[in-house]
């Protein structure tokens, strides 16, 4: 999803670039907080761990195969700040040492791949983790479910950028990249679970050692980063979501067929319900985003509960100490 | 006043389990000692409290003291000056992009700057053998290569006393004979934990044996490594050098 | 050393590599921005950026083979977003003028990183007051890409033995199992890195 050079016009570009640091500064703030000097070289190993791991294949197809993105994985692993800057620095080396990403779409790429990915992706996790508690199933129904949120989220905030650049069109640039990162996601989903399961078995302290530390200013935290990604969301994609320029339905209705539904982008089951100020295009991308979102939380489940060992689906995590201590 | 002092040192790793129990030797200024023991003897973790990196939570009264001074707070930086801690993964501890930059991290912490600075690093890179290496990437180094700029990055900050931990391992027989060499020309305290048997014979006089966290044996090595049944009691073996010498 | 492919500069004793890193750094950000400003019909322009472009190149001394391969490794992610602005109004000419514009942009950074070390190129980003720990980390990520995808090589390997199951399962296992042992003796690297860093004074 690394947006080159050339893609976006300078005012997206700026604007992007303006969200970028305003989102790496809260992370910066609340990693530079007293016994932090311990999180550099881990944010730093962990940007070359995200790197590397990007490498690994997960064949799907023919001679395809599915990368790891990394956004959520570090995200449940170190927190939303530490996965902020691991993310920043993993983009900052692509661009300028490997030309993967433009230098002008470097604030867009940040926003999107740091800071929309970890953000959203770790407001998921917790979210879903206090609604189901505290066992490893549950930690782990989470992860899936936050890694294809956030790659969806991500792939939706580009997409805007793209549109508001006059790039790609929105009505082409949304489902495209939704749709894909929809099955990306998915990936990303699997391959993310299957490696929080790895480090489970392993090391589940380092499960624990990134859960709830810092409750109220963790929350603090998220609050900033959810208003940030609001904000972004409503600068990219806000002007397409409503007054929707589809076409055919402004042909439809000079042509008088007004009366009889429009070619939907997915037909909806609900062809004469119209939500007020929104097409019936929206009304059908709407459904399709949900109907997508509830069959990813399945087979999030269904995951989880395929990787939890039966006798562990149930048991709260031991907390760190010596038996009795 | 001895270089180090370390009297009844205990340490219990976090899970209550026992690391090291009532340890006490000194090392007088100038000496080589060594610190031999099996695996698992505690001759790291032992290291690791002479800069004062463990324990986690400072005792009460510091077992440790260095050139006079307790290792603890508040004298922390002073200690991690002057006790150069060689670490046992080269990779861990050349953590800048450059060797240039890594042997200047220390000095630069001290607060030295431009000519002063460069003159340490020159000099140090110099004392090791690594003139011209400056620029080069940690990662291009041959293992023995970066062990040598580990220990011109200690030498930079002046170290009166340098901890080696297993200074030869993993290293190729000319890798390990242009340490061996180095080391035994350096004019600065030496307490070097190895497996290297041949290594302590060559160039420490004195030797400490650990094992399970206490000490078994000390005093001059040939006596020490020679009796062999406490060497084999003790997961360690005489050494082929001894063996082999005559006996006068 | 098989890490070429990870480290793009190519060391050579020319004009452009003498240059100071800030210099070179703002000359292609200059690049950069001129190329993304032009508006889509001027071929002019374009066609001058792209004679700059070619002339730093030569008085670099890197050979052009070199500079083109990269250039063509990373082209593809690009053409495949602009292909789908051809489906608008006025689509095909949104699509040359995309094309266009992030080859020459692609090729200043290229030439950038090509010339230009990562350690002076980031001595270059802190003076233009980027955050000293957003410095630390990608000179830390610089260093330990290397020995961490080593280490990815040797785990591979090491997994790929013992795979007797055929099969993408297998091969999702394997490859979750790996980054997670790499995951882990990372996490403990950092601890050991940090340890090494206190250990010699830092933070200041």
């Amino acid at each position: 999803m690394h947006i080159p050079d050339g893609f976006l016009d300078a005012k997206t570009a700026a604007l992007g670039a303006g969200l970028a640091v305003v989102g790496v500064g809260i992370a910066l703030r609340s990693v530079r907080r007293a016994g932090s000097a311990r999180r550099v070289p881990l944010i730093g190993l962990a940007a070359a761990f995200v790197f590397a791991a990007q490498m690994l294949n997960f064949p799907v197809a023919g001679g395809t195969s599915g990368h790891l993105i990394g956004a959520v994985l570090v995200a449940v692993l170190l927190g939303p700040s530490a996965a902020v800057l691991t993310l920043t620095t993993v983009l900052i080396v692509q661009c300028f040492m490997f030309a993967d990403g433009g230098l002008t779409a470097l604030g867009a790429n940040i926003f999107n791949m740091a800071i929309v990915a970890s953000g959203v992706g770790y407001a998921t996790y917790a979210l879903v983790r206090r609604a189901a508690g505290p066992s490893l199933r549950a930690r782990l129904l989470a992860t899936a479910f936050a890694a294809w949120v956030s790659t969806v989220v991500a792939a939706v905030a580009c997409a805007g950028e793209l549109a508001l650049a006059g790039t790609v069109a929105w009505r082409i640039a949304l489902p495209a990249m939704a749709g894909v990162h929809m099955l990306i996601g998915a990936g990303e989903a699997v391959i993310t679970t299957l490696v929080v399961a790895g480090i489970a078995r392993v090391r589940p302290e380092l499960l624990e050692a990134a859960a709830d530390a810092g409750g109220p200013l963790r929350a603090r935290e998220a609050a900033a980063y959810g208003l940030l990604v609001a904000v972004g969301l409503v600068c990219f994609v806000a002007p397409f979501a409503s007054g929707w320029p589809d076409g055919l339905e402004r042909v439809a209705a000079s042509l008088g067929f007004a009366h009889r539904t429009a070619a939907p982008v997915v037909s909806a089951p609900l062809p004469d319900y119209a939500l007020p100020g929104l097409g019936r295009a929206a009304v059908s991308t709407i459904v399709a985003g949900t109907v997508g979102t509830l069959l990813a939380f399945g087979l999030a489940y269904v995951l989880a509960r395929a990787l939890t060992p039966a006798r562990a689906a149930g048991r709260h995590p031991n907390p760190g100490g010596a038996p009795g201590a | 006043m001895n270089a180090l002092e370390v009297r009844h040192l205990g340490y219990r790793y976090p899970d209550r389990s026992e690391a090291l129990r009532d340890v006490s030797f000194a090392v007088a200024e100038g000496e080589r000692v060594g610190l031999i023991g099996p695996n698992g003897a505690g001759k790291s973790t032992l290291l690791l409290h002479l800069n004062g990196l463990l324990p986690e939570t400072p005792a009460a009264e510091p077992a440790v003291s260095v050139l006079g001074t307790p290792v603890a707070e508040p004298h922390l930086p002073a200690i991690r000056a002057q006790v150069g801690l060689l670490f046992q993964d080269p990779d861990d501890q050349l953590f800048c992009p450059t060797v240039w930059e890594d042997v200047a991290f220390g000095p630069q912490q001290l607060g030295l700057r431009g000519a002063e600075l460069s003159g340490r690093v020159e000099r140090a890179l110099a004392q090791v053998g690594l003139a011209g290496f400056e620029e080069r990437l940690p990662h291009h180094l041959s293992r023995g290569e970066k062990r040598r700029a580990c220990l011109a990055g200690l030498l930079a900050c002046e170290a009166r006393l340098l901890a080696l931990d297993e200074p030869t391992s993993d290293l190729d027989p000319r890798g390990r004979r242009e340490l061996k060499a180095l080391l035994g020309t350096l004019p600065v305290t030496q307490v070097i934990a190895t497996h290297d048997l041949e290594l302590v014979v060559e160039i420490c006089p004195r030797v400490i044996v650990l094992d399970r966290g206490a000490v078994v044996a000390q005093g001059r090595t040939v006596e020490v490594l020679n009796d062999e049944p406490l060497m084999l009691a003790h997961g360690l073996e005489r050494p082929h050098v001894l063996r082999h010498r005559h006996p006068h | 050393m098989h890490d070429g492919w990870l480290n793009p500069y190519r060391h050579r004793a020319s004009l452009i590599h003498r240059l100071p890193a800030a210099v070179k750094l703002v000359a292609a950000a200059a690049g950069v921005l001129a190329a993304v400003l032009l508006p889509p019909g001027a071929w002019g322009a374009c066609a001058g950026l792209a004679g700059g472009l070619l002339v730093a190149a030569l008085l670099s001394a890197v050979p052009l083979r070199d500079l083109g391969r990269r250039l063509l490794l990373v082209e593809p992610f690009a053409i495949g977003v602009a292909l789908l602005a051809l489906f608008q109004p006025d689509g095909l000419r949104i699509f040359l003028a995309l094309l266009a514009k992030s080859t020459l942009c692609l090729g200043c950074v290229i030439l950038l990183n090509a010339t230009t070390r990562l350690t002076d190129l980031l001595l270059a980003l802190r003076r233009l007051r980027l955050p000293a720990l957003l410095v630390t980390t990608v000179g830390l990520m610089h260093r330990y890409l290397f020995v961490l995808t080593a280490e990815l090589v040797r785990l591979r390997r090491a997994r790929r033995s013992r795979t007797l199951a055929r099969g993408r399962r297998a091969a999702w296992r394997g490859a979750a199992t790996v980054a997670a042992q790499l995951f882990i003796r990372s996490s403990e690297r950092a601890e050991r890195v940090y340890a090494a860093m206190c250990a010699r004074g830092w933070p200041p």
